[in-house]
């Protein structure tokens, strides 16, 4: 391969470098977009199994024992496979290599990633980890039911579901995702930094960067955590080390290990964990800042703070991790230390939902699929963030730990919550990727099914955590302080989530229909100000700007802008094209 | 501080539009070799987090009561260091003779430039030879990498370590390769620019890991103090 072709289009129209084969079109690919889409479609189609497996689960959950092929130790494989496929590779793998992918470089005014081969190999290897990941399913002993957490010693010890080789395809399933994530997250980062057009100042950049860009940085300082953490455990599982594993006796034999930490692990892990919540979330805040303000027809309310907020709940992100540990024993005084950073990490997280709601009063709330979705993000995300606040305190934490309150928590606040920003990402941005819209009925409907099923789903199971039904159970058994009616719940909720996951559907086949017979959307169709809709073909093809590529003059945030014709000026516009704008406002007003 | 300088731009202004067009802040073709260095000095914090986590654990590991130090009584295999005083060589030679192919390749003496790459990858691949050397000694004189954690952490630690050289070199190679294909120098400047960087980062890593590793119990428990473990 020769060096014109590894560079690309990165800085300059070469002709001779746009491919021609349908191999090097939409295989081996190093266009940004095709990559973003083979990212989405595989971090989707993984999505879809773990979708399935919390339907597996939550059918055991509503109607015990009716089901023969779920059992005790299958159950657990399901809960452990589900957890991590959704937070790693689905929500990662989609938030950063897909959209990431998909808009960095178009939002920012350049040609393609700095080094677009990386970005090649980033996403064949996402998909080997995926594989080695899947293949866990087909060897003896199954996939490793450890809990997504992996905590050792019971990941790798005998009487853990999938402790052979399960563990070991995830654990290197992992370490193989986080090479992949290097990859791209170095790209994504340096794209940034060195590819912006000219005029693309770091403050003129749209939310969605920011957001995508501050994740990106936290994804290449936690990530190192969770290889650390897996390498060592790899080491302790295959080679009989022991940095993790105690003195112990299993099934009544004694172990070779000594002397290694368990909480150890849980330390490293959660440096890890937290962030994660970040790397997922603020990409989120991002784009669901830029799908508010283009469809409320409104500057974002507080750009700089949002700004402000989204590096210091990045940087606050790597202090806080030990607030998933309040059981371990910890002393007390770090206890009080991590419930207080985790209160602070509040005060930016507020702002920015103030500033969503600012930006929605008095604006021109065009109450579009998206704009609907970005909303419910707003409901299901403040719910999800008060009770984080619950859980934050040491106190609270304590009895509901382990329990249903924790799980409505967190998929309240990191899987409903970027789910429903991925939406309204996937109906706003759908006609840029395919010049086609997404059909709004089924939309709406899709909308509707979502957002009030997931909260049929995970309402009642803020309940059930006070009552203290415990998680990760495979049944709850005879228990004084567990009444009847908590079971009658559990059945409500699994037929909630049973409609939600076929609703779904509904959304995959809007996707495939709309792909080919949607209604065309013309350029620009929701009258958006930033770059990624100002291309010289629509969708924008290989290269992104034809001959020439564009200079940024404004902001990305110029909306209802008075005595402007269609009321914005898109961020690439000369003050001579915007006074234009202007005379073309009053000859329209003359005539009237 | 530049960026809190950035970050109190209010872009919404009408006067930012203006200050823009005076300075022409952004230069419209991509720099590539900026672009390469900004990728490398973000891969370089990300090895530093890795190694950093890992003597962060092996720090707290030294102070548990199973905890065997490799050094500090004569039977012990580092008391006496040579063998690793040699390799650290080998990686200080290449380290040094990276910068002068540069130097060469500045100068466009074609020669030179073969020597010092020959030698660069011999020298590293003599560090590597050389490490592999020490680990079949202590697996004969019975230090496996289960027996005790200080033998763990050091395969674990050097092996790690070994890995980020091997890709090096793959690297390093491929930029060789470009180089017999164009014959450009100031491509190849450029390069070894970045390559040297990610040498000496090595070497750096590889002396505190030599430290660490090397240090005897009282040596542990006084950094253990001093870090509060």
């Amino acid at each position: 391969m020769t060096e014109m072709e590894n560079i690309a289009i990165a800085d300059q129209v070469d002709h001779s470098s746009h491919p021609n084969t349908f191999l090097t079109k939409y295989v081996w690919s190093q266009d940004h977009k095709v990559i973003a889409i083979q990212y989405s479609i595989t971090a989707i189609a993984v999505g879809l199994i773990a979708l399935i497996l919390s339907g597996i689960m939550r059918l055991q959950l509503g109607f015990p024992n009716e089901f023969s092929f779920i059992d005790p130790s299958s159950y657990l494989q399901f809960v452990t496979m589900h957890g991590m496929i959704m937070v790693i590779y689905l929500l990662t793998a989609l938030l950063l290599g897909g959209f990431g992918n998909y808009l960095i470089p178009l939002m920012i005014g350049a040609r393609d990633m700095v080094f677009p081969y990386l970005n090649m190999l980033s996403y064949w290897t996402y998909l080997l980890s995926v594989m080695v990941l899947v293949s866990s399913f087909f060897v003896s002993g199954g996939p490793t039911g450890a809990g997504w957490t992996l905590y050792p010693p019971q990941a790798i010890l005998s009487g853990t579901p999938g402790a052979d080789a399960g563990i070991l395809l995830m654990l290197i399933s992992l370490v193989i995702f986080i090479v992949a994530f290097t990859m791209g997250g170095l790209n994504y980062v340096s794209t940034i930094l060195q590819a912006r057009a000219k005029g693309m100042t770091l403050m003129r950049m749209p939310l969605t960067i920011w957001g995508i860009f501050v994740a990106t940085i936290l994804g290449l300082l936690a990530f190192p955590a969770l290889l650390v953490s897996a390498i060592m455990m790899i080491f302790d599982k295959v080679v009989g080390t022991s940095f993790f594993m105690p003195a112990i006796l299993s099934l009544g034999e004694t172990l070779d290990h000594s002397g290694g930490s368990p909480i150890l692990f849980q330390h490293l892990f959660w440096f890890f964990g937290h962030p994660e919540v970040y790397i997922v979330a603020l990409p989120a805040f991002g784009m669901v800042s830029d799908v508010i303000a283009v469809h409320a027809r409104k500057n974002i309310f507080g750009y700089r703070m949002m700004v402000w907020a989204i590096i210091a709940i990045g940087g606050l992100s790597f202090v806080v991790w030990a607030h998933h540990m309040y059981v371990s024993g910890m002393n007390p005084y770090f206890g009080f230390f991590f419930a207080t950073t985790t209160l602070i990490i509040a005060i930016p997280t507020a702002l920015k939902v103030y500033n969503w709601l600012l930006t929605l009063w008095r604006g021109n709330i065009h109450l579009t699929v998206p704009m609907l979705f970005a909303i419910g993000f707003i409901f299901t995300f403040t719910h999800g963030g008060l009770t984080g606040l619950m859980l934050g305190n040491v106190i609270i934490d304590l009895p509901l730990s382990d329990t249903y309150f924790v799980v409505a928590h967190f998929h309240m606040v990191m899987g409903v919550s970027p789910i429903m920003v991925l939406f309204a990402a996937i109906y706003h941005w759908f006609p840029l990727f395919t010049g086609r819209f997404l059909n709004n009925k089924l939309g709406k409907f899709h909308f509707w099914g979502t957002f009030l099923g997931t909260y049929a789903i995970y309402l009642p199971m803020h309940y059930l955590g006070f009552l203290g039904v415990p998680r990760r159970y495979f049944a709850m058994g005879e228990t004084d302080f567990i009444p009847e009616s908590a079971q009658t719940l559990n059945a409500g909720i699994t037929v909630s989530a049973i409609i939600v996951g076929l609703v779904q559907l509904i959304f995959i086949a809007n996707v495939i229909w709309s792909t080919f017979k949607g209604k065309k959307s013309g350029r620009n169709p929701w009258q958006a100000t930033s770059l990624e809709w100002q291309t010289a073909q629509f969708p924008p093809g290989h290269g992104n700007w034809g001959e020439k590529v564009p200079q940024v003059h404004r902001w990305a945030y110029d909306y209802s802008v008075p005595q402007v014709k269609d009321d914005f000026i898109p961020q690439n516009f000369s003050p001579e094209e915007v006074e234009y704008l202007v005379s073309e406002q009053n000859n329209t007003q003359e005539k009237k | 501080m530049q960026i809190f300088k950035t970050l109190q731009i209010k872009p919404w202004l009408p006067q930012e539009l203006e200050q823009e067009q005076e300075t022409n802040l952004f230069p419209s073709v991509l720099n590539r070799d900026k672009a390469a260095t900004t990728a490398l000095k973000f891969f370089l914090a990300v090895v530093s987090v890795i190694f950093l986590l890992f003597t962060i654990t092996f720090l707290q590991r030294t102070q548990s009561f199973d905890f065997q130090a490799l050094s500090g009584e004569p039977w012990l295999p580092f008391t006496n260091a040579d063998i690793l005083l040699q390799n650290s060589t080998y990686l200080l030679v290449a380290s040094i003779s990276i910068i002068l192919a540069r130097k060469f390749a500045e100068l466009e003496n074609f020669k030179g430039v073969i020597i010092l790459l020959t030698a660069t990858s011999l020298f590293t691949l003599l560090f590597i030879g050389g490490q592999v050397q020490v680990w079949q000694q202590l697996n004969q004189s019975g230090f496996y990498i289960y027996a005790n954690p200080a033998n763990s952490y050091y395969f674990l630690l050097t092996g790690m370590h070994a890995l980020h050289i091997i890709a090096g070199v793959l690297v390093f190679i491929r930029c060789i390769w470009h180089f017999l294909l164009d014959l450009s120098y100031q491509r190849l400047a450029s390069r070894l620019k970045l390559c040297a960087l990610y040498w000496h980062f090595l070497l750096f890593i590889w002396l505190f890991l030599f430290f660490l590793l090397t240090s005897d119990t009282e040596t542990f428990k006084t950094i253990a103090l001093f870090c509060g473990f």
